[in-house]
């Protein structure tokens, strides 16, 4: 039995560990530990409610705009404040159009490389690159000439030993299974992959104001001022430009990052085998229509057990289930006590101890419902709004199963999760657009209203924002009393999915996921990070709270 | 001709931020003409890489950590940043600096054709949003040299204080 320790992972979001012994080339136990913690929810209490969000959002910068919205929802819902209809449209085009640009970040620079060999590229053809990709796709950054060019560029760098950011990997390892030309599709896509997220960004910053961290919430509505004539508010002309911006992104996502996928996946058939987890799946509603949150465009749903067409649906956020049932362990996490909270009443009280397996090993709390694990994200949203019937969403998936040659239960699965991403992603290109042309109808009917005053009033209130982020189901709590805000825990995706041990010993999904994976190489542990990478891990947001940690390979001084 | 001065780092980790200390200090103090940008990149690492790309010299300005005393200032040519390692490595594997930015924009193929790097050697690294006096002495130095590369390239940059002061 070989025990490997891998610390940090890398190509991820926040500082993540991963214990695993290896029996006979697989994982037979795996322990994942958040090893940073930085106090947010601490810092939240006692503030005015009407800025929790902008607080809130600072969990991460890369989950950037997510927590604003879950925050914001959360003091709308404890207030019963409605949302005009432009706002609402206003904040699904920014949700929809982040998760586009957070998806092609996460498909080419950080989870890519897990099965793309950047060196094999140097052995590419660029004629026969072009042939194939011209079979795939009609996307004109597909050229003879421009494989070529990154070839040489590449070549040159290589010859030099000077691999830059492509220091470091494990290339020439035994799983890597492409062909020299689809490792150099796959690179230079990566490199153009550059310039569509930043699109995605900046369509995302004309309505928030800057990206990371948008500005434009307020409590019942947005501060996005809308008048077609006026240079300092959303005009036509600038809605024409989210227009463009948005267009090509969605060009990018349907003809590059799309077809990448698929091209991925059918290649790597045999990685749907592993990596399923806890097999529970949770995904909340969204997209709101309306002003008071009733309808929503894409279904939220729970299935147990991998029976993934029996989905017990969630159709807004107000479901009582959802509400009262959420608890976060902290048996094995360093927190004080052995307890299992309800957000509303949760604590965020450190207690550090090493990493100890039998004991606390990680910041992570284990979140719960009605006592069981839940993996969350895109596989988990596809298939809710899959078996909802949602059409978009039947139609880009059945054209991912076919290509890749799998059923839909094999979403659940290492690949299973990136094709989910894919067909995620795909969809939300469209919905942004769709949304846009929504906000404009509306602009033109003559209805202007962006936001709705609120005033705090004195007393008690009880909250939760949910949001269905890039990564998965987000939930912020907050508790006021006399304006101020009297206690708030955020229990989110990767919480969800990094989840240590609870109470009763039931594994996470990340550890869960592991177990059963391939090894081939224990110094070389490739198919480990294939697997959690897969999760699309975001650790900044998952802990909540600052904390020195330090490791043999490098020491991160955490501040 | 398009000019891009970039200031780079990371602004509450008190010198580890003096390249956007130095893009503050140019905007506040200078009228630039519209050949030049000057752009806080801070630390954006591959996000910013495209305010780079478009320009045909750019002026980088960062912390390095080089041997000599805090404020030295060290000029690094093109060949120097691109071909030889003397910018030091990343610091993390989770941060990606201005070495890693430049080799992916070399790698796509957009490399400015003109490139200097303006390192500072900082006397702190800690919390603070305060340059240490020894590096705040080196934001008015690399400013000057700054605009004086300007000038000497026939472009016209204005000291707003001048300006202000009504001689002109």
């Amino acid at each position: 039995m070989k025990r490997i320790t891998i610390d940090p992972i890398t190509r991820i979001e926040g500082h993540l560990r991963v214990n695993v012994e290896v029996d006979d080339g697989s994982v037979s136990k795996a322990w994942v530990s958040g090893q940073m913690w930085r106090g947010l929810e601490v810092i939240l209490r006692g503030r005015d409610p009407r800025d929790a969000w902008v607080f809130a959002q600072r969990i991460c910068g890369v989950c950037t705009t997510v927590h604003a919205i879950a925050s914001i929802r959360s003091v709308e819902h404890a207030l019963n404040v409605d949302v005009p209809v432009n706002a609402q449209h206003i904040r699904n085009i920014m949700i929809a159009q982040h998760s586009v640009q957070d998806h092609i970040v996460h498909f080419y620079h950080l989870c890519a490389l897990d099965w793309v060999d950047v060196l094999s590229a140097l052995k590419a053809d660029p004629k026969r690159t072009a042939q194939l990709a011209e079979a795939i796709s009609d996307w004109p950054g597909n050229g003879e000439k421009q494989f070529k060019a990154v070839k040489d560029r590449f070549g040159n760098f290589a010859s030099n030993g000077r691999l830059g950011i492509f220091s470091s990997g494990y290339w020439g390892h035994p799983a890597m299974k492409l062909p020299p030309e689809v490792n150099l599709l796959m690179l230079s896509h990566y490199l153009q992959a550059l310039d569509y997220q930043r699109k995605g960004a900046q369509a995302v910053a004309i309505l928030g104001g800057k990206n990371p961290h948008i500005q434009n919430l307020c409590v019942g509505g947005v501060a996005t001022a809308v008048n077609a004539d006026n240079m300092a508010t959303l005009n036509t002309e600038r809605l024409e430009y989210l227009r463009t911006l948005m267009g090509e992104t969605r060009d990018f996502v349907h003809k590059v990052y799309y077809p990448d996928v698929l091209l991925l996946a059918s290649a790597y058939r045999e990685w749907f085998k592993y990596g399923s987890g806890v097999r529970n799946y949770l995904a909340v509603p969204e997209f709101p229509q309306d002003s008071k949150s009733t309808t929503y465009d894409l279904s939220g749903g729970i299935s147990l057990e991998g029976n993934v067409t029996a989905v017990r649906p969630i159709v807004d956020h107000r479901d009582p289930f959802l509400i009262q049932k959420v608890t976060e362990s902290v048996a094995h996490s360093w927190y004080e006590g052995l307890s299992s909270l309800h957000p509303w009443q949760g604590e965020t009280k450190p207690q550090y101890t090493d990493f100890r397996e039998d004991e606390k090993y990680s910041w992570c709390k284990a979140p719960r419902l009605d006592g069981r694990a839940f993996e969350v994200g895109p596989t988990a949203q596809v298939l809710a709004a899959y078996v909802a019937g949602k059409a978009e969403v039947r139609q880009a998936t059945d054209i991912a199963l076919l290509k890749a040659g799998a059923k839909l239960d094999d979403l659940g699965s290492t690949m299973g999760r990136i094709l989910a991403r894919g067909i995620r992603a795909r969809v939300m290109a469209d919905l942004s657009l769709v949304y846009l042309d929504r906000l404009t109808n509306n602009l033109v009917k003559g209805d202007t209203v962006y936001a709705n005053p609120a005033e705090i009033p004195d007393g008690e209130f009880k909250g939760v924002g949910f949001h269905e982020a890039p990564r998965g189901t987000l939930s912020h709590w907050i508790l006021i009393r006399d304006k101020k805000i009297a206690n708030y825990q955020a229990v989110v995706p990767s919480t969800w999915n990094a989840s240590p041990r609870d109470d009763k010993g039931v594994a996470g999904p990340y550890e869960a996921s592991l177990v059963g994976n391939p090894v081939a190489q224990p110094e070389k542990p490739l198919e480990v990070l294939r697997t959690l990478h897969s999760f699309d891990p975001c650790i900044a947001c998952a802990v909540h709270m600052f904390d020195p940690s330090g490791t043999e390979l490098v020491k991160v001084k955490v501040l | 001709m398009r000019i891009v001065i970039v200031g780079a780092g990371n602004w509450l980790l008190s010198d580890e931020g003096v390249g956007v200390h130095v893009v503050k200090y140019l905007t506040e103090n200078y009228e630039f003409p519209d050949e030049v940008e000057i752009f806080d990149a801070g630390t954006l690492g591959l996000s910013g890489a495209y305010a780079l790309e478009s320009a045909d010299a750019v002026y980088v300005v960062d912390a390095v950590n080089a041997e000599g005393r805090p404020g030295e200032i060290r000029l690094y040519d093109k060949y120097d940043v691109m071909m030889l390692d003397r910018i030091p490595a990343k610091l993390s594997p989770h941060q990606l600096g201005i070495r890693e930015m430049l080799l992916v924009t070399q790698l796509r193929g957009k490399l400015p054709a003109e490139l200097v790097l303006f390192g500072v050697i900082p006397a702190s690294l800690e919390p603070g949003i305060d340059l240490s006096p020894a590096v705040e002495m080196s934001v008015k130095t690399m400013a000057q040299m700054l605009v004086a590369d300007l000038l000497s390239r026939g472009l016209i940059v204005r000291n707003k204080a001048v300006t202000a002061a009504g001689i002109f």
